[in-house]
């Protein structure tokens, strides 16, 4: 026992250095930097791009978001595209909400009460899952468009299938709003 | 102050004065004990003490007097259980080889008067500074975790995340103004985090007690006032082989507590294992399930004593404690829309009918493994050295629900070594005058572990400590003067990883000088009375989380953010108490305390709204402004008719932040506890051969008023409305001739009344639990 003592005792005098190894960065896979939603019009024409991009990830410096500008009566075909541009090469997220479709929907809500967003891709289940969509715009005006990511939502619950967000629960892992207009 | 108290002869000062009648016919059946029972502290004698010979289940009681006399015993040894209301009972072994005559003095209600032993010189003062839970009432609720344990002492209220998971809050202070100190080693891990539940099995412990005021100081943990002490007792003076093993299950969460516990004075050393094992499943609101709430545990303790010689005695102390906590699967969230949906719900997201003892995420596992060794050395002229060394091993990780399969894959995950050092040297000048001091070396060396993928909310760090206290104590007659004083270091460097990308390591190197000073001085001059006071000024250095943490934080549900710029915080408390007890059947403790501080450090819900890919979060920072805290717990006790006893406590806290002239957030709400107790004052033969003792049957009224200090916008949710809680409980002891059997069984909530309490985090997502049955019984022999 005197011998786990002086051990003890040598050990704590070693250690007293207090200088620390840098941290490793962790490597932050699973984070999402940017979100984008690209808007084709059913009957040809440029296609309309919206980003959200948050390089640094949660907190630090506040997200580059760039909005659309929409014709007006028109059916856009919309496809959503998730990357971590932390990672080299830029990482595709895209894929991983696919595989895992049945445990993920995307929400789409519009202050502007003419524009409508249908689910146009569904998960093993028949569920929608909204990576793409058909977006179809009413009369002129200007107002934004939120789309949400809910992770492990219950697709079961009511209107949570025709995308009505209220019953949906889950967690969100996307939530991000563009300025709109349409003209 | 530990060396001597850890003698049982000591604890029960127990005098044998073996009447000289020798040998003689030593087979005859006729031999007889006498002696007196006697209350430690005011040497008065104790009536109705019940004394038992175990092994013969044989017992009396003493007389109005403290006299017994038990005879006709054959020579032999035997097991003298001594007990009396209120009391602990003790258990002497004794060889009968004649007629025996012995004092018991009974260290009669320690956790209600409040008795401080000073050691060596035998000599006992009461003081509402120091409060204990008993060895008992740890036995009666083996289910119970060290932050539920301890809601028994007044003013001290628990910060919970869910029914398993929880922390004292002493006065107001919590996390890292309140230090826990496990077997005197200041407890070590990630005590910052209000999700985190101390690493600590109360069962391996004796006593936990409360301590404020002078004697915090050697302890180096009572930066503003108060530390929580859990430690076990000397182990048993017998030399046979003494055991207990407890099964308890409880209603709710369908939950199993195994403990046990074996010790002997063995002649090579004294040593003592103890362990439990726990399991619960899904715990239950009164309306439904909260699902993913299960929790498993299991730690052991093994504590070693040895006396080489009056003089040089050896201690060690060996404990791993691992658990496995579920947290409520619809708490957690992913930002503020997701906490304002579950707000207004009357039913958890992600509820479901079907019981399980499951863990998924989100969940917490945590281990912790502490090593002590002690060596005390007693010198001539009443001086004694006493030296530790400890290391603590603590990892902790959280996983979280995330996406692709990596819910298996921590979301934080941490290690923290710590390595300490302790050197105390006591002098006892006559008998009035008792002297300490010593140094104290703690490193601390914190790493997070980048298997997480994402960025550490607390950094990497070392960290240096060094303190030096010295502390007197002088009692003439009835006052007590204790002053003391101590300076502690602090050195850290903390690398830490930028928040700007591309990531870089910016190393904060950071130190600070910190002084704590305390007075107290009491006054015991009317024999039944007692007045405190007791004043002291303390430094805190900002935390390393409060310096430096960053992220997202699910505790808080928002980002925080650590402020750089924070400055030491200063308090000056100040407390009167006053105790009287005019009679054996009345008593009445008050204790009022008013704390200042200057850069009070907390965690502030800036005006700011951060917007990420997951939407917007609400910004904590770190923010310094002066406050204070005002706070008396009052209690009352009468016991009617000798068995029927009532109890009344009462504690009110108000905390303010002055610069801001607003209520301080996350203060426990004021409470009101009635408890009703029917004591059965004489053994009784129930059986032939087995004697019922004990028996017991108490009625618990707990009421906790509405947090009424707090605007509106200084929380999510509206604060919870006041609740009542009604509980009983049914305990006794069986003596057989061996064996020694308590049996309990508890109801608590037993209306299954709905209610959320506005210090548990929770209460945002669900009603707290509802009624619960506990039942164990617990064999010694």
């Amino acid at each position: 026992m005197k011998k786990s003592l002086f051990l003890l005792t040598a050990v704590l005098l070693l250690i007293t250095s207090c200088s620390k190894d840098d941290p490793e960065v962790p490597n932050e896979e699973e984070i999402i930097t940017t979100l984008n939603y690209v808007l084709t019009p059913t009957s040809g024409g440029i296609p309309v791009s919206m980003t959200f991009q948050d390089l640094d990830g949660d907190g630090g410096n506040a997200p580059i978001i760039t909005g659309g500008e929409l014709a007006a009566n028109t059916t856009y075909n919309g496809t959503l595209t998730l990357l971590n541009e932390t990672a080299t090469p830029v990482e595709d997220i895209t894929e991983e909400i696919e595989e895992e479709g049945v445990e993920h929907q995307f929400f789409f809500s519009s202050s502007l009460a003419t524009l409508s967003v249908n689910y146009n891709d569904f998960d093993m289940n028949n569920n929608p899952v909204g990576l793409t969509t058909a977006v179809q715009t009413g009369a002129p005006g200007t107002g934004d468009l939120t789309i949400t990511l809910r992770h492990e939502p219950n697709k079961n619950a009511a209107g949570v299938i025709s995308g009505d967000i209220t019953n949906a629960g889950g967690e969100t892992d996307i939530e991000v709003t563009f300025p709109i207009s349409v003209q | 102050m530990k060396l001597l108290s850890r003698s049982v002869f000591n604890k029960y000062i127990l005098y044998f004065f073996i009447l000289n009648l020798g040998w003689l016919q030593a087979q005859q059946c006729n031999l007889i004990i006498t002696g007196a029972v006697l209350d430690a502290s005011s040497q008065d004698p104790l009536g109705y003490a019940n004394i038992l010979i175990q092994e013969k289940s044989l017992g009396t009681a003493s007389s109005e007097d403290g006299t017994f006399k038990l005879q006709d015993l054959c020579p032999g040894v035997y097991h003298l259980v001594i007990s009396h209301i209120g009391c602990e009972g003790i258990t002497i072994p004794i060889e009968l080889k004649a007629d025996t005559s012995f004092t018991i003095e009974l260290n009669h209600g320690e956790h209600e008067f409040h008795t401080i032993e000073i050691e060596g010189n035998k000599q006992r003062i009461n003081t509402v500074n120091i409060q204990s839970i008993s060895r008992q009432f740890i036995e009666n609720n083996p289910d119970r975790n060290l932050g539920s344990l301890l809601q028994a002492i007044g003013g001290v209220y628990q910060i919970q995340n869910g029914s398993g998971i929880s922390k004292p809050i002493v006065h107001g202070l919590y996390g890292n103004r309140l230090s826990i100190l496990n077997n005197e080693i200041i407890q070590s891990g990630q005590q910052w985090g209000n999700d985190h539940s101390p690493e600590i099995d109360p069962f391996a412990a004796d006593k936990i007690k409360v301590i404020k005021g002078v004697n915090t100081l050697e302890y180096g943990g009572g930066i503003s006032g108060a530390i929580v002490l859990v430690e076990p007792s000397a182990i048993t003076e017998d030399d046979h082989v003494h055991a207990q093993v407890g099964y308890t299950f409880e209603s709710n969460g369908l939950g199993h507590t195994v403990n046990a516990r074996v010790e002997q004075n063995a002649p090579v050393f004294a040593w003592r294992l103890s362990g439990t094992f726990k399991q619960y499943g899904d715990r239950k609101a009164p309306d439904y399930l909260l699902n993913n709430t299960g929790s498993q545990e299991y730690s052991f303790a093994l504590q070693l004593e040895k006396d080489w010689s009056s003089r040089f005695r050896l201690e060690s102390y060996f404990s791993t404690f691992n658990t496995t906590l579920g947290v409520l699967r619809g708490s957690h969230i992913g930002n503020l829309t997701d906490l304002e949906q579950a707000l207004v719900r009357d039913v958890p997201f992600f509820t479901e009918d079907a019981f399980s003892y499951r863990i998924d995420a989100p969940r917490q596992e945590v281990s912790h493994h502490l090593a002590k060794v002690k060596a005390i050395i007693n010198l001539p002229k009443q001086q004694n050295i006493n030296w530790f060394v400890a290391g603590q091993l603590n990892n902790r990780k959280e996983f979280d629900v995330r996406r692709s399969q990596r819910s298996d894959i921590p979301a934080l995950s941490l290690q923290q070594l710590q390595l300490s050092s302790n050197l105390n040297y006591t002098k006892r000048f006559q008998k009035y005058w008792q002297l300490k001091l010593g140094v104290q070396t703690i490193l601390t060396d914190n790493t997070n572990n980048p298997e997480t993928g994402i960025l550490p909310l607390i950094p990497d760090y070392r960290q240096l400590k060094n303190g030096l206290y010295i502390q007197s104590i002088l009692t003439l007659k009835n006052h007590q003067l204790s002053a003391g004083a101590r300076y502690d270091t602090e050195y850290h460097y903390a690398p830490t990883i930028s928040e700007d990308v591309p990531r870089q390591i910016i190393t904060y190197e950071r130190n600070f000088h910190n002084g704590t000073t305390i007075l107290n001085y009491t006054n015991r001059r009317f024999k039944n009375q007692l007045i405190g006071i007791s004043t002291g000024f303390a430094m805190r250095n900002p935390a390393i989380n409060e310096l430096y943490s960053f992220g997202l934080h699910q505790g808080v549900s928002g980002l925080e953010e650590g402020n750089v710029n924070l400055k030491t915080e200063k308090s000056i408390k100040s407390s009167a108490e006053y105790s009287w007890t005019p009679s054996s059947i009345f008593e009445f403790s008050g204790l009022i305390f008013y704390q200042y501080f200057k850069d009070y450090i907390y965690l502030n819900p800036a005006d700011e709204f951060r917007l990420t890919i997951r939407g917007a979060f609400p910004v904590f920072t770190y923010e310094q402004s002066n406050a204070n805290l005002l706070g008396f717990d009052l209690s009352s006790k009468l016991i009617l008719f000798k068995s029927l006893s009532t109890e009344v406590k009462y504690s009110f806290l108000r905390g303010n932040d002055l610069s801001q002239n607003i209520p301080l957030v996350y203060m426990p709400p004021n409470s009101l506890n009635a408890t009703l107790a029917l004591t059965s004052k004489k053994t009784r033969k129930v059986f032939e051969r087995v004697l019922m003792d004990k028996a017991q049957i108490a009625l618990k009224h707990h009421y906790v008023f509405k947090q009424n200090n707090l605007l509106e916008n200084q929380d999510f949710a509206p604060v919870p409305e006041a609740y009542y809680l009604m509980s009983m409980n049914l305990s006794a002891q069986f003596i057989f001739p061996k064996v020694k059997l308590t049996a309990f069984v508890r109801g608590e909530n037993l209306l299954n009344s709905n209610y959320r309490d506005y210090l548990n985090r929770l209460r945002y997502f669900s009603d707290d639990q509802g009624l619960s049955i506990v039942a164990g019984a617990n064999l010694k022999f």
